[in-house]
């Protein structure tokens, strides 16, 4: 019982590695918490799902492009509206990207209505038995994909130009920019990335849970205390925080009664931010 | 000066007379500006005079409604004394968040005001017995003829907006209030000034959660009906931000004319688009952040016309890189 509840968990820290992987890197970069990321989970959800239920395409096949168009809408937006604020103080980028979350709702609810939407894979009753604990086929393969683009991800952010600007300028924009850092579009790109993030997210969300147009909120609660918990640091630092989450999560649900869970997860972020404002792995500032 | 006053008091006197010659859907529709004009400027203290994000206030709010929800359903008390409660619970409670929460700064703050503010809704939903939980509670309702009950919520959120306006003027002028605002502008700076920052901090948030938990006490009462989403919900508090931007942060009139401009917006216009609702309101969130972060009041001072209002807003766009 509670081998599975640990192998669940880390099955689903998988994810929530990805979810704070894309929100602490904006956070990190730019100073910006945004809180349109848990829209930008909802919106990849929403494309996976389309695609499947519209050509039939599998969620696990349509990543890439679901990648694509998040990066994109992730892209213009820095592009073109957040970087006219970003340096703004708190009220201001935290009331605009709250507007940003509120306007992709509604766009979301016209679109895919109310209803709660989840796709139900051929294969979704297909597990693995090793030693006693159930390993359903679905959430190994999101499990793998998220490792592997986790690791993508890391590699891009250390060995590619890209990324290593994208370090410079979250250590210091001045002084990227003196060494001739377009910053303007660093910005833009590491939101697309980001947004391409909790694009892959929401495609690895869809096939194990449903999701409606208010997901978004609660989404970015998990998101807070993901990053919070693995500190502002490094990939690493968000994956660990992801699999704190969903370890204390699943093997929550086989001790303490439902009701409390939510509870715990608040009480537990007010007191790791009070008193151990790095995090749970103690890093300070971004890919430092 | 004078002048001001002049309007100031001319002012008073219109919106006393308002429920005697306006029918009950305008007099709602005042009161509902009334109470988001008190809990933005209940924000304002906090976060336009000192700069702290408070993104989890409407904790006040909701722990003001439950105090007088509870005593009055569970205790029989009137709703007079359940109000006082209510500002001293909100007190009690702005002191014990203030000294844990109030040595984070910037966006730690922000978040761990939130996940307090969530941490006590949870309380609230399971303390079942006490608060009826997801169940919510009714609060024991006015008796009376509409126009009675409409009035007296009208006078309550009226008297209430004038303590708390009144109040800001005080503070805008008198050595708390510029404490706080050398706090916003350097806050290292103001300590080795001499200034208590830890002690005016605290001092300021006690302050906004007292009128943002008597606000909340109105709002039970009046609605005589609460639940923990409802009264727990962060929109009230994105609500307050807004209105403090339309109007102008760190001013005494701006957080009355943001409500005025907001909701009347939102209950005269959109409220007819149901589904555009949240929309609708995103969007006007996005361009006042992007074209008057520092409020309407500032981009109208310029006597250049519209091609002034239009400098102004140049002019006042904050943090573009």
């Amino acid at each position: 019982m509670l081998l599975q509840a640990i192998i669940n968990g880390i099955l689903l820290g998988a994810v929530y590695g990805t979810i704070g992987i894309g929100f602490s890197l904006v956070w990190g970069v730019m100073n910006i918490i945004n809180l349109a990321h848990g829209s930008f989970i909802m919106i990849g959800a929403y494309l996976s799902y389309t695609f499947y239920k519209a050509y039939g395409i599998d969620p696990f096949l349509s990543i890439p492009i679901v990648m694509l168009i998040l990066f994109l809408i992730g892209y213009v937006i820095q592009r073109f509206l957040l970087n006219l604020v970003v340096r703004g103080s708190i009220f201001i980028t935290l009331t605009f990207t709250f507007g940003l979350q509120i306007l992709i709702a509604n766009i979301c609810l016209l679109i895919w209505k109310a209803d709660f939407r989840s796709i139900n894979l051929p294969y979704s009753g297909v597990s693995m038995s090793l030693g006693g604990v159930i390993i359903p086929v679905i959430r190994f393969g999101v499990f793998i994909i998220a490792v592997i683009l986790t690791i993508l991800f890391y590699l891009f952010m250390k060995r590619t130009k890209v990324g290593l600007a994208i370090s410079a300028t979250a250590q210091n924009y001045e002084g990227a920019r003196v060494v001739g850092v377009d910053v303007k579009n660093i910005y833009s790109i590491t939101m697309g990335v980001s947004a391409a993030l909790a694009g892959v997210s929401g495609a690895l969300i869809i096939p194990i849970m449903s999701i409606n147009p208010f997901i978004g909120g609660p989404l970015i609660g998990k998101a807070f205390v993901i990053s919070v918990l693995g500190g502002l640091g490094s990939t690493v630092g968000a994956l660990a925080g992801g699999l704190v989450l969903a370890l204390v999560e699943t093997i929550g649900t086989t001790i303490i009664p439902s009701s409390f869970q939510n509870l715990l997860g608040f009480v537990v972020l007010v007191l790791v931010l009070v008193f151990m404002p790095q995090g749970l792995f103690g890093k300070r500032s971004y890919n430092e | 000066m004078n002048k001001k006053l002049i309007i100031l008091i001319i002012l008073i006197v219109l919106f006393i007379g308002f429920p005697f010659v306006l029918s009950g859907f305008w007099v709602r529709l005042v009161t509902n500006i009334f109470m988001f004009a008190i809990l933005a400027s209940a924000l304002n203290i906090i976060s336009g005079f000192a700069g702290y994000a408070a993104f989890g206030n409407m904790v006040f709010f909701g722990v003001g409604a439950y105090t007088v929800a509870v005593l009055m359903n569970k205790l029989g008390l009137s709703f007079i004394s359940s109000f006082i409660f209510s500002g001293l619970v909100s007190i009690l409670l702005a002191l014990l968040l203030g000294m844990l929460l109030l040595r984070l700064k910037g966006h730690y703050f922000a978040l761990a005001t939130l996940g307090a503010a969530e941490a006590i809704k949870y309380i609230i939903d399971n303390l079942t017995d006490l608060t009826g939980g997801g169940q919510g509670i009714t609060i024991p309702s006015l008796h009376g003829s509409p126009f009675f009950v409409n009035s007296v919520f009208y006078f309550l959120m009226f008297v209430l907006l004038i303590v708390i306006v009144a109040f800001t003027w005080w503070l805008s002028k008198s050595r708390l209030g510029y404490a706080l605002k050398a706090i916003r502008a350097n806050e290292e700076a103001a300590g080795v000034m001499g200034i208590n920052t830890t002690v005016y901090k605290i001092t300021a948030w006690t302050l906004s959660g007292l009128f943002t938990g008597l606000a909340g006490a109105v709002y039970a009462y009046w609605f005589s009906y609460i639940d923990p989403p409802t009264v727990f919900n962060v929109m009230w508090v994105v609500r307050m931000f807004v209105i403090i931007l339309l109007g102008g942060a760190g001013t005494v009139f701006g957080p009355l004319i943001g409500a005025f401009i907001l909701e009347s917006l939102s209950e005269l216009i959109w409220s007819q688009f149901l589904n555009l609702h949240l929309g609708i309101l995103g969007t006007i969130i996005i361009i006042t952040v992007l074209l008057i972060p520092n409020g309407i009041v500032s981009l109208l001072k310029t006597d250049r016309g519209l091609k002034g209002i239009i400098e102004n807003i140049k002019k006042s766009r904050t943090g573009a890189l």
